[in-house]
């Protein structure tokens, strides 16, 4: 016999208190996963198309084994520190219920990181 | 069974299906139907020949009387499932009348949106990539033509092109989709800078795209994700 679930709701919200940042711990986890990659490195043409891919990879997959029901997109940004400005803005069309998004900044004598995490909740 | 006084709620609900329904009780090949409420009439007619179907059957269908008891299970499960998000709550049994001749437990029909019953986006009501790439990098061509970077304004000129795109994409938007847009900006210099993206997504319904675009003073990198609400 089926059961019938009545619909619970997981959110997505990394500002707040709640259980689900709690598993999370999404912020602190990108920045030692940053840290992890690229720490203690000077920025480097080279290599920076691996640190970008390592970074989002390991993001999604720690993302990916928490097992909830989103879709989740990481961005990340890497760039040399030259006295050069940088910005970033986004903007979404979601359900600010059930859908969020989290932003981490991470700088070191050289390069600047900023990886952004986004989750879109599917309805199960 | 048909001796006893029929309980208010069910003299209403005996009243609906009549005009729904046969026949109570009729012999011959099982019935099916679909939508109605008049298993519950029906599940207590077989009551005597068939296990007792909980009141979450409601939203199911007559119950054969063929032998094949875990077969009617099985049906009654499936449109268990079904019918989630239609609610029919509130026939409990034992519904007592108000003193105002009005149900004390009325049927309480919460407000579901009807079960489309589908399960993608329709066809051509996909996320145009390449038609999604013409609009960004249509309007950053135009927005930032001739624009020099500023670190005052070039924060909320980023803000301002995020909104853009978006209230722009939501015009083409198909039915259904959920919308993420990213924008980066910054100071064209000597600098090297990596955007990277990667997600979690269904490749047969989701997509992304991104348009670039540099001039003497600033860089503008955008992009767009649009994910199917399953």
């Amino acid at each position: 016999m089926e059961e019938y679930h009545s619909g619970d709701e997981v959110a997505f919200s990394p500002d707040d208190a709640s259980n689900v940042v709690k598993e999370l711990c999404l912020c602190v986890f990108i920045g030692q996963c940053i840290e992890g990659i690229v720490g203690g490195v000077d920025y480097s043409q080279n290599k920076v198309n691996q640190w970008t891919a390592s970074i989002v990879e390991h993001t999604l997959t720690q993302l990916v084994k928490q097992g909830k029901p989103f879709k989740y997109i990481v961005n990340c940004a890497v760039m040399q520190k030259s006295g050069a400005g940088l910005h970033t803005a986004n903007s979404c069309y979601w359900d600010t219920t059930t859908d969020g998004s989290c932003t981490v900044r991470w700088e070191n004598r050289t390069m600047y990181c900023v990886v952004s995490v986004f989750a879109v909740a599917i309805a199960l | 069974m048909a001796s006893q006084p029929l309980p208010l709620s069910q003299e209403t609900l005996a009243q609906f299906n009549r005009s729904m329904a046969p026949e109570p009780g009729a012999s011959g090949p099982p019935r099916r139907r679909l939508g109605s409420i008049s298993t519950r009439r029906s599940s207590k007619d077989q009551s005597k020949d068939q296990p007792h179907h909980r009141p979450l059957s409601l939203r199911g269908k007559t119950v054969p009387s063929s032998e094949s008891s875990f077969l009617s299970t099985k049906i009654s499960n499936s449109h268990i499932s079904m019918g989630r998000r239609f609610s029919f709550a509130g026939w409990h049994q034992g519904g007592r009348v108000s003193f105002s001749g009005l149900y004390l437990q009325q049927p309480i029909q919460e407000v579901y949106v009807e079960n489309t019953y589908r399960m993608g986006p329709e066809p051509g009501c996909h996320f145009s990539a390449s038609r999604t790439r013409q609009i960004l990098q249509a309007t950053l061509d135009s927005y930032l033509e001739g624009v020099c970077y500023s670190p005052d304004s070039c924060s909320q000129l980023c803000q301002i092109l995020a909104d853009l795109f978006l209230s722009k994409l939501k015009d083409v938007n198909p039915p259904r989709y959920k919308l993420v847009c990213q924008v980066v900006v910054g100071q064209s210099g000597k600098q090297g800078i990596r955007v990277a993206s990667r997600s979690l997504m269904n490749p047969n319904t989701d997509n992304y795209t991104s348009a670039v675009f540099q001039n003497h003073s600033l860089f503008a990198v955008a992009l767009v994700h649009g994910m199917y609400f399953e």
